[in-house]
This record gives structure tokens, C-alpha cells and sequence, in this order.
């Protein structure tokens, strides 16, 4: 076990730079979740840790040790590679062996490691089999194997469950949660999936363009969005954004005025706020009202499509001065249908804003953070 | 097959059996026509396919064992064919296996190490290559003169020299094997690296034995390579003792008197390793074996 620190971590390939300076302090024991779009860099950090990218500038230290110029196999690492990455020319027992046959363990301990790693996995039925006569999720388990025989210190997962399908990816979900549990290992895990990054995290690190958006706990991600990035990347379907000015400055909050005349009040800070300033209003599908007794914070929209998934609805509205179409999770027995208009309350304590060049303003509502 | 046919497809299977059993009938006439020339008595390249007399004076000479000639006199064997089998054999498998291990490291490291002036370098290999080296038997000669005054074991007239010079040309292996390596996912190798193996662990334990049909395949053609060899082996060797089948059979062709049965016995004898070398190998030469690694 151990704590990974990373200080001003860069990579560079030749003269384009990918990474751009990455300070990360994970503790010992914490399933730490890198989460972006594709080509954020979140692999290549993750590859970093691991000792398979060399690291341009920067500091990293595992355990306490400085490990920039350890290779590898000495860094006390394991790696679950998306693609599995097994020895298909040997058989599943020998693939999770492999690693402590190279360390020169016995025999005898090497048997009892693997059998213990393939009875928590499930998967001692296959031990003889090779690679290529499993199934995806067999192949995904092995490879998972192949990792905690070793006894890391931290395990290293990239996109380990992309490549199953939606069944057994929840179910391995579950299981990798579990087995962080059992092991209780440092464990860093990149996905693009905010779902994966929100139920396994303990903390998540969003990136983009090789920068850290932001680092918190799951739900600190979900209620207090640093900026607009991390509000549209966290949440699904993902947060309504309209461009808004800012009408006063009150103490229960920000007023803004939409492009169509209607104002909105978000609670939120007021600091570094002015009347006249560009911002984005935010607010998530799942949190529009639709009682509208209540004659403030309000806005009417004309349905465009409405999705019907069983558990819920969802309308796409088109609200007057908003650039894209905005989208609301309602009631599956909401009666909606295209071309109706709808009106909807925007309650003040469920908006986000953000300033112009996209920091959010902090939210009152801190009653929803529950850790 | 349960796929619709047109009307035509019978007609067109026809057809390209036709053509197949052509070829193949081209492709093993020569062969049929050497064989026909070894059994027969006399040393005649030209008669008819298949003999109307069987002699094995021929096989007995290549063989090594004397015969009663027509004449009533003894023949004894001239040359030693069989030694120069030995020297094929010999040579062809050492420059194969010393060619084989050069070309896979020089490979790993074109295919999976990050330096300057690599691709330079691959396509520097593969323009030397082209030039053929019969073009510069005498700089060869030259070569292995200075060589062999300073290492006597790889100057002209020794086997050793003649290895040298053969596994001089391996940019082809180097090639070959290196595209092969590009197929294999690099992750694989990394696994490795994470589990613990070193970059040579890795490239022992985990992609070698990926990469064993190819191998097989460039030892294989290394191997034939060194059987057939004629021009640097004829430069190189001189000594009777010395020389390999290739170059040794030759000398049943003088102007005076072309010994084609004798040649023709020659030819089927060295022809012989490269078909055991192949059933060897080919038990290796198995595709898939990197199936089930990754994800496709």
C-alpha cells in the first residue's frame, strides 16, 4: 500500500506538450478516478505512474520515493490495460503467475497466489484454458488477476470495462468496488464513463487538455462544479447551460435576465459579481419543477422531441435566446407533446452560474453535500 | 455453402482447375525430368521422361559407392558429394540460426525502441540490400582476404567465412520480422514490463514466442538461401574438401563432358535438407497464436 504523489507533472512529445503541470496528492488506500473526454491525457498519466511513458518534468514519488527514473517492473504497480493485454501463448494460469515467476517466487506460493486470485475472481474453472478461449468478461477478470497476484501497492486500471458490454459492466463494477474493499490498495482508475468515475470514486480528478479541471469527491463534483467544464462533464444527460446577464446582486443571491426578457435567481455567492456581467446559467435536467404556482424563476419553452425511456421522460425544449435546446427529465406519465409549450421553475437553490470565462460562483446550497 | 451461385460458377471452377493442373504440371516437370535423368544410364539431359532402363550408377557415385562401369572397370566415386552435402547442411543451418538471432534483435529494436535516424537506417538496410552482391564478389574476396590474415577461422577457404558472409544478408529477415512485430500489440509487451520482466524478459518470454512463425519462416529461407548460395560460396571455397553441394556439383558440368546424371543425383541430394528443414518447421508455422490477447 501506498500514497502517490504527483507535483508538477509535464509530458511532452517533442514540442507538443500533453500534460500541463499535474499536482495530485492520492492517499493510501483511495480508489482515485481520472475522468475527461477523449484526449484529455488521462491515460497518459496513468501511464506515467506505471513507468510506460517517461515523465518530461515534474516529480513523482510512490510511497515516498522518487520514481521518475524507475522502470516499471520496480514501482510495486500492476496494470489492468483496456485491451487485457494477456500472454495469449500461455495459459491463464501461467499469465497469472507470470509476474511472480519473474520475481523469482516459489512454486508452491505461487500456486496458492494464483489460486486465491482466481477464487476471488471466479474464474478457477479456467485456469488451463488460454486467453483465447474465453469470453470478454472472463478475459477482463484474468487480466484483473494477473494484477492482484502480484500484491501491489497501487493497482492501476485503464478503461479496464470499455470494452464489455453493458450487463457485465455494471456487474464488474460492482466487483471491482468490492475487491477494493478486500484488498484495500491505492487504486487509480481512468475511464471516460462519468457514471464508472462517480460510483467507484472516492475521489475524482476531471481532466481536460492535459490540465486538472478539478478534484473532489464525487458528489462535491455533482453540487459544487468548479466550472462549466466539470458542471457539462459530470451528470447525464448533462447540464443545461444559457447565456445569461446579470441583473442584481442580492444577498439571497445573483439575479440574472435571460435573452428572452425572464429573470432567474440562483443562490449563489455574490462575491466578484456585478450587475451587467456575462454569465452562464446552469442547471441540471433532472432539477426543472414543474409546479409553477410560484411566479418567479420561470421559464417557458416549446417541446421539440420528447423521449420516452420507461422510468422517466425527457423533453427537449427550445427556449427563446438559448443556443442549444435545453433538457428536462420529467415524470415517464408526464402527458407533454411536441410543439406544447411548457412552463417550467428553475428553483433558485438547485442553479448553477458561471462567470465569463467560466468559474462558477460558489452555491449556497451546501445541505446537499452529503459525503 | 449455401450462398447463391451464378450459372456461369461451374463453368468458371472448370476453368481454374484447368489452369491450377497446368501450372502445377509446369511447376513439377523439371523436377519429374531431373529425377528421370538421374535414374537413367549414360549422362544425357535430353531422352525421354520416364526411363526405359533404371541405373543407379549415378546415385551410387553421388552416394559415394563405387560401381562396375560398362566397360567392366570399376568407377570410383570422384568427388566427395556427400561431404558437401555435410558442408550445405553445415553451413546453411549456422549462418540460418546466427542470421536468425541478428535479424530478431535488430528487429525488436526497429519495431518497439524509439532512436535517431531509424528510419533512415530501415531504409538504408533495405537499399544495400538491393544491390546485388554478385556485383561485389570481388570486394567479397577482398574482404575476406584481410579478414582471414587477421582471424584466420573466417578468411577465404573456410566455412566460418562463408557464415560470415552469409549472414551479411539479412535485411530482408529484418524487415520481415520487424512487420510482423508491428502486429503484435505493443500493450502485451507492456503487461510484461508491469509485471516485472525486463525490456529483454519481455522480448524473450512474451514476444518471441508470439512471433514464432515468422521466425520459422526467415530461418527457413535463410536456411534455403544458404543451400542454393552459388556465387560468394564459389569465390569463397577451394579447396575440393571445402566446398558445398552447390558449388561442388558444378563440377560435374566441365566443357569437356557435361555429367548430367551425375549432376541431376547432386541436385535431388541437396534438395533434400530444405524439404526436412521444412516438414521441421512447419509444425510451428501455425497462425493465431496471438489470439485472444487483446481485444480485437
Amino acid at each position: 500500500m501506498s500514497d502517490v504523489v504527483l507535483r508538477g507533472i509535464r509530458k511532452a512529445y517533442g514540442e507538443i506538450q500533453t500534460i500541463h503541470g499535474v499536482d495530485l496528492d492520492i492517499r493510501d488506500g483511495e480508489f482515485i478516478v481520472f475522468v475527461g473526454p477523449s484526449g484529455c491525457g488521462k491515460s497518459t498519466l496513468l501511464r506515467m505512474i506505471a513507468g510506460l511513458e517517461d515523465i518530461t518534468q515534474g516529480e513523482m514519488l510512490i510511497g515516498g520515493e522518487r520514481v521518475n527514473d524507475t522502470p516499471p517492473a520496480k514501482r510495486g504497480v500492476a496494470m489492468v490495460f483496456q485491451s487485457y493485454a494477456l500472454y495469449p501463448h500461455m495459459s491463464v494460469y501461467d499469465n497469472m503467475a507470470f509476474g511472480l515467476k519473474l520475481a523469482g517466487v516459489g512454486q508452491n506460493e505461487t500456486r496458492t497466489a494464483v489460486e486465491r486470485a482466481a477464487k476471488i475472481l471466479q474464474i478457477e474453472h479456467l485456469l488451463d484454458r488460454k486467453p483465447k478461449a474465453l469470453s470478454g468478461g472472463q478475459r477482463q477478470r484474468v487480466a484483473i488477476g494477473r494484477a492482484i497476484v502480484r500484491k501491489p501497492n497501487v493497482f492501476l486500471f485503464d478503461e479496464p470495462l470499455s470494452n464489455l458490454d453493458a450487463a457485465l459492466r455494471v456487474q464488474m463494477r460492482i466487483e471491482i468496488t468490492k475487491l477494493h474493499r478486500e484488498l484495500a490498495t491505492t487504486m487509480i482508475y481512468v475511464t471516460h464513463d462519468q457514471v464508472e468515475a462517480m460510483t467507484l470514486a472516492d475521489r475524482i480528478v476531471v481532466l481536460q487538455a492535459g490540465k486538472v479541471e478539478q478534484v473532489g469527491a464525487p458528489l462535491e463534483l455533482y453540487h459544487h462544479p468548479a466550472n462549466l467544464f466539470v458542471a457539462g462533464f459530470i451528470g447525464s444527460p448533462k447540464m443545461n447551460f444559457v447565456d445569461a446577464r446579470i441583473s442584481a446582486v442580492e444577498q439571497r443571491g445573483i439575479t440574472v435576465q435571460l435573452s428572452d426578457g425572464s429573470s432567474v435567481t440562483a443562490a449563489v455567492e455574490s462575491a466578484g459579481a456585478s450587475v451587467g456581467a456575462k454569465v452562464t446559467l446552469g442547471i441540471r435536467p433532472e432539477h426543472f419543477c414543474f409546479d409553477t404556482e410560484d411566479a418567479t424563476n420561470r421559464i417557458s419553452g416549446c417541446v421539440m422531441a420528447v423521449e420516452q425511456l420507461g422510468e422517466a421522460t425527457y423533453l427537449y425544449l427550445e427556449v427563446q435566446g438559448a443556443a442549444d435546446m435545453l433538457v428536462v427529465r420529467a415524470d415517464a406519465a408526464h402527458p407533454a407533446r411536441r410543439g406544447e409549450t411548457v412552463q417550467l421553475r428553475l428553483p433558485a437553490e438547485r442553479c448553477y452560474l458561471f462567470n465569463e470565462t467560466g468559474l462558477a460562483y460558489q452555491r449556497r446550497a451546501a445541505v446537499e453535500l452529503s459525503k | 455453402m449455401a450462398v447463391v451461385l451464378d450459372k456461369s460458377h461451374r463453368w468458371r471452377v472448370i476453368a481454374a482447375h484447368v489452369f491450377l493442373l497446368a501450372f502445377i504440371a509446369a511447376i513439377i516437370f523439371p523436377f519429374l525430368m531431373i529425377i528421370s535423368i538421374s535414374l537413367r544410364p549414360g549422362n544425357y539431359a535430353v531422352g525421354e521422361l520416364i526411363p526405359s532402363e533404371i541405373s543407379l550408377e549415378h546415385w551410387k557415385l553421388a552416394l559415394g559407392i563405387s560401381y562396375q562401369g560398362l566397360d567392366g572397370q570399376l568407377v570410383e566415386p570422384q568427388f566427395p558429394v556427400l561431404l558437401w552435402l555435410w558442408n550445405s547442411i553445415k553451413i546453411a543451418a549456422m549462418s540460418a540460426a546466427i542470421g536468425l538471432l541478428l535479424s530478431t534483435t535488430c528487429a525488436y529494436a526497429f519495431a518497439r525502441m524509439q532512436f535517431k535516424g531509424k528510419r533512415m537506417m530501415m531504409n538504408s538496410l533495405l537499399l544495400m540490400q538491393m544491390f546485388p552482391s554478385v556485383l561485389a564478389l570481388v570486394a567479397i574476396y577482398a574482404i575476406f582476404d584481410r579478414i582471414g590474415s587477421h582471424v584466420p577461422a573466417l578468411g577465404i577457404d573456410t566455412h566460418g567465412g562463408l557464415v560470415l558472409a552469409y549472414t551479411g544478408g539479412i535485411a530482408l529477415h529484418i524487415w520481415t520480422i520487424k512487420g510482423y512485430f508491428d502486429t503484435i500489440p505493443v500493450e502485451i509487451e507492456e503487461a510484461a514490463k508491469v509485471d516485472g520482466a525486463t525490456p529483454f524478459q519481455a522480448f524473450r518470454y512474451v514476444l518471441l514466442p508470439m512471433a514464432l512463425p515468422i521466425l520459422m519462416v526467415v530461418f527457413l529461407l535463410a536456411f534455403i538461401q544458404g543451400i542454393i548460395e552459388y556465387p560468394i560460396a564459389s569465390v569463397l571455397l577451394h579447396e575440393k574438401d571445402n566446398l558445398t553441394l552447390a558449388v561442388g556439383a558444378k563440377q560435374f558440368l566441365y566443357p569437356q563432358h557435361y555429367r548430367w546424371g551425375d549432376f541431376a543425383a547432386a541436385a535431388i541430394l541437396s534438395g533434400l535438407p530444405i524439404t526436412a528443414v521444412f516438414l521441421l518447421a512447419q509444425k510451428w508455422m501455425i497462425s493465431g497464436l496471438t489470439a485472444g490477447g487483446v481485444k480485437g
